[in-house]
């Protein structure tokens, strides 16, 4: 049980401060001071206590569906383990659920966006929804590949401590965490994806969505983002330390440090891709990941290539 | 006993027409829940054990048959007996507007076809074969082609009833043809004898023409275009019954077929194979289509030859899965796939309800006409939503239950390491299926309920009667039921697999009935937690200052309301990866770039099936050609005909001559 709580409790601490890190990465980078460590949670406490705007148009949908995404966020959160520590929640086949559950969450926010009746919202929307859809082979091979790796569907029992992986696959281990951190970019609205720091609403994809929200919702859907992102991050941590070192203490940082500096990097370093070429990118990603379950299989196989 | 009561809905027909035009529909109920109720009580008995023995009886053509309730029948059942009762208390308040306009012995009709429909299809899943089997199955055909032809005066309707005559008497062809197959090998053409003929004869032949006679009806690729032609002109509670129950007697056909093959694991990978490989395409296919739609009722006709592919896809990693001796797999794929024909008459008749509520008020079924309906029609905006998120597979209602036991299975192929291949090929297609799935219903549930009006009916429109709200009730409560406690409706789901897989194997049930009684503690405790925080925030937001105020229009203070994102320019972003599965029809101009003060434009696109005009127009454009070298024989002389005549005698003269003949 105490294990169980740790592991919630440095979930907590991964998500809390990996846009930290990203915050200040970009600042460096730029050769700015940057802002506070905690400034995003100074932000989001000042919108809990705000008040807030409602659009006429919107029916109570509207008000449910940041309750909607923080939720379902939330609950996928809680089946994540960090390397060897024991997620909270856990079940045969609960890689599916989690993935699901993170469907949810984008099917509240896209309904609330197309409720209020803006054509930037439902651009957004639309845009969002396409770009889930496509990601989403993408993330369940990436889980298949881990499934295939250790023979269980369940994150607990596919990072648990008695999986003695071959060093063959290191390498596909990497790229299968590669594949995660690719799924945080476009499920977190990042740079070459989407721009959360853009000034044009018409190249926008997840801002755009929640134009219409302020205070409370506005931070519950903050939140719901940095739930989101740790989710992938300690994924992809726990692929690498699965190869290197598979002990908590590693792969909380590295969750951290990973995810956080290769946002700011790219987000520094790259341009936001044209929008069109999107679709392109996002399908290269799922194909990757096709691919890369391939040769895990093959490697699993013990061809000598 | 159940006999009986099915001769009585039959006879109870006859009232219908003898009864007051407002009054024949509650004939008509009294028929149909009289069928189901025993239907009901027939299948709870099968369930339990033992086979129901109904009639047994010699028919001229295939020799002995009978009647009987299987454990998969019972379940058929189960799924036609909730579906007719909801459709046939909708079809009050649905046909209610019609009554006016149509003649007495026209809505007598209409309800006699219905009561036929549902005790046809219930001869259907319980006949041994055959003749029996097969008399059934024209009767089902030709009862939903009058009950497509309710709103006969309009042109598109009688022309897409004939269009699904004409497919479906292809398939019963098929089917025929595969029936005196079975017969001449085997001497009997029931179910069973399949697994003589599977024995001794070459199998894949008949599984194929079987398959073919099968899909037809289920909707399988590429034999699918009769559905969205079919559904839009179809009374709504029509297209809820077709689309939720009718199609599955196509899946419960090809379910049959697996059934005898279960010892011959060679074959059965190979039958797996082509199920699992057609699902996928079907799956792929319809979802594709479907997010393309801009009319509510062909999205949902295409959505239905989607979750026929996904309910192909878990019947195929079962087979796969038996074939390669893990029976974990093979009872996961066949749960799932049994679990997702239920789910599906479940949420699908409830969508096609919903569809009917607006088109009831509205009069049309193009979604780019509406827009903010959730605020006149707020009863049915919930259960269309409802029913949305049961389909789009999103936890913690029915919809994902079936998936998740599909996926479980395939996930354990992969984990195991033997059947790798085929389930990845699974995952892959169940995986970008859902991810379009959600992008296709957002897209309908947000233009037709959320934003603004989009043309001033909208406003006009109000809630519809109680009775068809309670009529959708119906399937909401077994989607919460199944939902939430999974790891109930399991249990009988299992009992049936198990009968078909011929596998007393109570390991995999055992297997995954704790994963389902966890996975319903976290159904519940995600809603219990969506609530607090919803709670939660109303509370903190008791104290601060909430306002109201137009959207947000990023500074362009003129919005009006047809600026809406419509349905086409939602999917828009899909239709560039879809273009080569479709043929767009195009009818005005686009605003052009250039154009620096535009004119009024006209501009409307539609999407036809690639198959359609493959498959369809191909044929009818061949014969038109072979039709005019043959028109040049028609002189209309009679001694050119003369001459015809003389040349057909010389030749069979000749052939038999030379022996040919």
């Amino acid at each position: 049980m105490l294990v169980k709580l740790l592991n919630t409790l440095l979930m907590v601490v991964v998500a809390l401060s990996i846009t930290g890190v990203i915050h200040r990465t970009r600042a460096v980078l730029a050769g700015r001071r940057g802002t506070r460590f905690l400034q995003h949670i100074y932000n989001v406490n000042l919108l809990l206590r705000k008040g807030a705007v409602y659009s006429t148009t919107t029916t109570i949908l509207f008000r449910i569906a940041p309750c909607v995404y923080l939720g379902a966020a939330l609950m996928a959160f809680l089946f994540i383990p960090i390397a060897n520590l024991e997620p909270l929640l856990s079940f045969h086949g609960d890689i599916i659920l989690v993935a699901y559950l993170l469907a949810f969450s984008r099917f509240a926010l896209i309904l609330a966006a197309m409720d209020t009746g803006s054509s930037f919202e439902g651009m957004g929307a639309a845009r969002e929804a396409l770009y889930g859809a496509l990601v989403e082979p993408a993330l369940m091979m990436g889980l298949a590949t881990l499934a295939l790796f250790c023979g269980d569907s369940s994150f607990a029992e596919i990072f648990s401590e008695g999986q003695v992986l071959d060093v063959n696959l290191t390498v596909v281990l990497l790229l299968v965490a590669y594949i995660f951190v690719m799924i945080m970019f476009i499920e977190g609205g990042r740079v070459p994806v989407d721009d959360p720091k853009t000034h044009l609403e018409l190249t926008m994809i997840h801002e755009v969505m929640c134009l219409d929200y302020s205070g409370i919702d506005l931070a519950m859907i903050q939140i719901a983002g940095w739930l989101k992102n740790s989710i992938f991050a300690v994924i992809a941590a726990n692929a690498v330390s699965a190869v290197l070192c598979f002990h908590w203490e590693f792969a909380a940082p590295l969750a951290v440090l990973g995810a956080g500096i290769s946002v700011g990097v790219v987000e520094s370093l790259r341009a936001r891709n044209k929008l069109s070429r999107n679709t392109t990118y996002i399908l290269t990603i799922s194909a990757l990941s096709a691919l890369v379950l391939l040769v895990g299989f093959l490697l699993m196989q013990d061809i000598k290539i | 006993m159940y006999l009986y009561s099915l001769l009585v809905a039959m006879l109870v027909v006859l009232a219908i027409f003898l009864a007051p035009k407002r009054h024949k529909v509650w004939v008509a109920t009294g028929a149909i829940s009289l069928a189901s109720l025993a239907a009901i009580v027939a299948s709870v008995v099968a369930l339990g054990g033992e086979v129901v023995k109904i009639a047994e009886f010699e028919t001229m053509f295939f020799g002995q048959e009978s009647l009987a309730i299987d454990k998969l029948s019972a379940l058929m059942l189960l799924i036609i007996s909730v579906a007719s009762v909801a459709t046939v208390l909708y079809s009050r308040g649905y046909v209610k507007g019609y009554l006016e306009r149509f003649t007495s012995v026209h809505i007598s009709m209409h309800y006699t076809a219905l009561v036929t429909l549902v005790v046809s299809m219930m001869l259907v899943v319980m006949s041994s074969g055959g003749f029996s089997f097969l008399f059934s199955w024209e009767l089902m055909t030709i009862a939903s082609f009058v009950l497509i032809l309710f709103e006969a005066e309009r042109h598109e309707v009688r022309r897409a009833a004939l269009n699904y005559l004409v497919m479906m008497h292809i398939g019963f062809l098929f089917l025929v043809a595969g029936f005196v197959m079975l017969f001449n090998v085997t001497g009997s053409a029931n179910f069973a004898d399949i697994q003589h003929y599977f024995a001794v004869a070459a199998p894949l032949p008949l599984f194929v023409i079987l398959f073919i006679g099968f899909g037809m009806k289920a909707g399988i690729f590429p034999m699918h275009i009769w559905l969205p032609e079919a559904h839009p002109a179809a009374p709504s509670h029509v297209s809820a019954i077709m689309s939720g129950v009718m199609i599955k007697t196509g899946v419960y056909g090809i379910i049959r077929m697996m059934q005898a093959i279960d010892h011959n694991r060679e074959l059965l990978f190979t039958i797996g194979l082509i199920v699992l490989i057609s699902g996928a395409v079907t799956g792929l296919w319809g979802v594709f289509l479907a997010a393309m739609q801009n009319d509510i009722k062909r999205l949902l006709a295409y959505s239905s030859i989607e979750n026929i592919g996904v309910i192909l896809i878990g019947l195929g990693i079962a087979a796969v899965g038996h074939a390669a001796g893990s029976s974990l797999v093979g009872m996961c794929g066949m749960c799932g796939a049994l679990l997702h024909m239920v789910n599906h008459s479940l949420f699908k008749s409830m969508l096609f309800f919903s569809a009917g509520n607006i088109y009831s008020k509205m009069h049309t079924t193009a979604m780019n006409e509406m827009g903010g309906l959730a605020k006149y029609m707020p009863v049915t905006a919930i259960m269309m939503l409802f029913a949305t998120v049961a389909i789009c597979a999103l936890p913690p209602l029915n919809g994902f239950v079936s998936e998740l036991l599909i996926y479980i299975g395939m996930f354990n192929g992969v984990g195991s390491g033997h059947e790798v291949l085929y389930s990845v090929t699974g995952i892959i297609a169940l995986s970008l299926i859902g991810g379009i799935v959600v992008l296709a219903f957002t897209k309908l549930y947000g233009v037709v309920f959320l934003g603004s009006p989009r043309s001033h009916h909208v406003a006009e429109c109000t809630e519809v009667d109680n009775l068809r709200i309670v009529a959708m009730a119906i399937p909401a409560a077994f989607i919460l039921m199944i939902g939430l406690a999974p790891q109930y409706a399991i249990r009988p789901i299992a009992l049936v697999a198990e009968a078909i897989t011929g596998s007393v194997n109570t390991i995999a049930v055992d297997h995954f009935a704790p994963t389902l009684r966890i996975f319903s503690y976290v159904g519940i405790a995600f809603l219990v937690v969506v609530a607090l925080i919803y709670i939660l925030k109303r509370r903190a937001q008791r104290s601060r200052v909430i306002t109201e105020g137009p959207t947000w229009g990023c500074g362009f203070t003129a919005v009006n309301t047809r600026m809406q994102y419509t349905g086409e320019s939602f999917s828009e972003g899909l239709e560039n990866i879809g273009k080569p599965l479709m043929k767009d029809f195009v009818d005005g101009r686009a605003v052009d770039k250039d154009e620096i003060f535009p004119l009024p434009h006209g501009y409307r696109i539609s999407h036809k099936d690639k198959v359609d005009s493959l498959l369809g127009r191909w044929w009818v454009e061949m014969m038109y050609r072979i039709n005019k070298y043959v028109m040049r024989l028609r002189t209309g002389r009679v001694n050119n005909y003369i001459t015809f005549a003389l040349i057909f005698f010389v030749v069979v003269l000749v052939l038999t001559l030379f022996g040919i003949l």
